[in-house]
């Protein structure tokens, strides 16, 4: 159920990438009622620029009624959102997203989660998801970045006895290549892969997967003006042909479905 | 608070419980929201535009944020009449809200189609002529024509007896002219203002940020020019008009009230919060009640001199 409400900040905490924040609120229906792949629109009262910003769901605590996102600062919601201070106030609707990740955590399965930039909070918290509730799953998370200090959103994730591979183009940490080149000796007939990131990324993996005849499940970022189905500004285009709302027929889609 | 205020309004025979319907195009068939509007509670619904075939519409880019306001390429993707008679329509007629159906058209032939399939359905209770829409070929040139859009009210006119709303478009010289062209035509009402015709561009690509090219500008930003537009029709025709452009808090649509607005419509102001039109609905009643006014109906075209 979507709700819009005032929830309240608990801390914005800087990370070491330049411009990066994660942003705890504490929210009951939030926290209750958020899944991997689920998104909330933030308004924050930024002048001129009047439409909310989709934020996906990053790290949820349903014991304290708490749920957090990661984002860097691009414009002025998100300048706002690095000023918040504990105790204010934000201006949140949620949780959004038609259709989510779908783990289906069957035994023997190979869940490779493939995430880059923003994309990579929504798949820690799949990745958390996934163990939680197949302890015995086998999941890879492989973060990709431009360079080391950019690797973002694997809070927790060793913790959780999740493999994690860390790909930079430039190699200053792990890998150096892009996050194809870890997926590709990954790929097994028992692999699932959910992907996460910039669109070319996305498609890269896509493409991949489905050349390897692997199910791949992509959650795509666009710029959504409404989030909730009614100013059908978020399309993208299907191989069929229809233009499909990413905010309510989405986020995430089997990589199949999209043309690229 | 028990309101001792009347919030009835009537926009030809349609009568609206209380002032405050939604922009096409701004709040889909109304069940997106379900989580969070009660449809009963609204003045009327206005739904998404509905054509005669099912449309596509624009590729994306579609929408882009400009200073208080947004552009709008969708172009009209909708499932067509049969799509909204089998699958719209029973959701929406499980309330207790009147249904304002949004038709698009290429000619007044296309109108009339869609429009006495409406009527023989009982899908509708008012039809809002679609005259104005700036992303689709042909769509804007009948609002900017007084004899043009004459054709399509008149067209529609002969083939139902649901109140007839035309939607003006404020991409013209003088909307005054296309006002009285629609009323002498049979139109029972004007809606106003469609959006403004403009366009975005990203310097650092130097690309055309919509892949149209050219889109509606909505919001705040275009707020002064619709209220004049209103205004000015006010003074021009007899008929009711339906008031919008850039609401987005409850004095926005009192404004549109003063300038002769009987109705008003919540438009990209529901992209931002979706529960927009109730807190309209309630800030109206509240501005009557601490203002003395009984009757909401005595704020239409009240405004005076500075």
């Amino acid at each position: 159920m979507i709700k819009k409400e005032a929830a309240q900040v608990v801390s914005v905490t800087p990370l070491s990438a330049p411009r990066h924040f994660v942003l705890t609120m504490t929210s009951a229906h939030l926290a209750s009622h958020s899944r991997p792949g689920h998104f909330i629109a933030v308004a924050a009262d930024t002048g001129s620029a009047i439409l909310r910003k989709p934020f996906s769901v990053y790290t949820v605590n349903p014991d304290v009624g708490e749920i957090s996102i990661l984002f860097s600062v691009y414009g002025p919601t998100t300048t706002a959102m690095s000023r918040m201070l504990p105790g204010d106030s934000i201006d949140v609707l949620g949780p959004l997203g038609g259709r989510i990740f779908d783990p289906e955590p069957i035994k023997g399965i190979h869940h490779i989660l493939v995430g880059g930039g923003y994309g990579v909070p929504p798949l820690n918290y799949l990745a958390k998801t996934i163990r939680a509730s197949a302890p015995d799953a086998m999941v890879t998370v492989i973060i990709g970045a431009r360079t080391a200090n950019l690797l973002v959103g694997d809070d927790g994730l060793l913790d959780a006895g999740v493999e994690v591979i860390y790909c930079t183009d430039d190699g200053s940490a792990g890998v150096q290549g892009r996050v194809t080149d870890a997926l590709l000796p990954l790929l097994k007939s028992d692999s699932r892969v959910y992907t996460c990131g910039p669109t070319p990324m996305m498609k890269a993996v896509g493409e991949l997967s489905e050349a390897h005849g692997v199910d791949c499940q992509v959650s795509l970022e666009t710029f959504m003006p409404c989030g909730v189905g009614i100013c059908v500004g978020c399309v993208v285009k299907m191989r069929d042909g229809v233009f499909s709302r990413t905010c309510t027929d989405g986020p995430v889609y089997p990589g199949c479905e999209v043309a690229w | 608070m028990v309101s001792t205020v009347n919030m009835t309004v009537q926009i030809g025979s349609l009568k609206m419980r209380n002032p405050v319907t939604t922009g096409s195009g701004t709040f889909g068939f109304g069940s997106e929201t379900k989580d969070l509007v009660p449809l009963d509670r609204l003045g009327a619904v206005t739904v998404k535009a509905t054509t005669r075939e099912r449309r596509l519409g624009n590729p994306p880019q579609r929408i882009v944020e400009t200073a208080s306001g947004i552009l709008n390429a969708i172009g009209l993707q909708n499932g067509g009449i049969d799509d909204y008679l089998a699958n719209k329509a029973p959701y929406l007629r499980c309330f207790d809200c009147p249904i304002i159906v949004n038709v698009p058209g290429e000619n007044p032939d296309d109108f009339a189609y869609v429009v006495e399939r409406l009527t023989a359905a009982g899908a509708a209770d008012a039809v809002e002529l679609n005259i104005s829409c700036p992303n689709v070929s042909h769509g804007l040139d009948y609002a900017t024509d007084p004899q043009l859009a004459a054709s399509v009210v008149a067209a529609v006119r002969k083939v139902t007896s649901m109140p007839v709303i035309a939607k003006l478009s404020p991409n013209v010289t003088d909307i005054r002219v296309i006002a009285k062209a629609c009323e002498d035509a049979g139109a029972d009402a004007l809606s106003m203002i469609n959006t403004v015709v403009g366009t975005a561009i990203d310097p650092r690509k130097r690309k055309f940020r919509l892949a149209n090219i050219t889109g509606g500008l909505s919001g705040p930003a275009v707020k002064p020019i619709a209220l004049l537009a209103v205004w000015r029709c006010y003074n021009t025709v007899k008929i009711p008009i339906i008031g919008m452009g850039g609401i987005a808090c409850p004095l926005d649509a009192i404004e549109f009230m003063l300038a002769g607005a009987t109705a008003v419509a919540c438009g990209t102001g529901n992209f931002v919060d979706p529960t927009l039109s109730l807190e309209v609905i309630d800030g109206i009643e509240k501005y009557c009640v601490e203002n003395g006014f009984a009757d909401v109906n005595a704020l239409i075209g009240a405004v005076t001199a500075a």
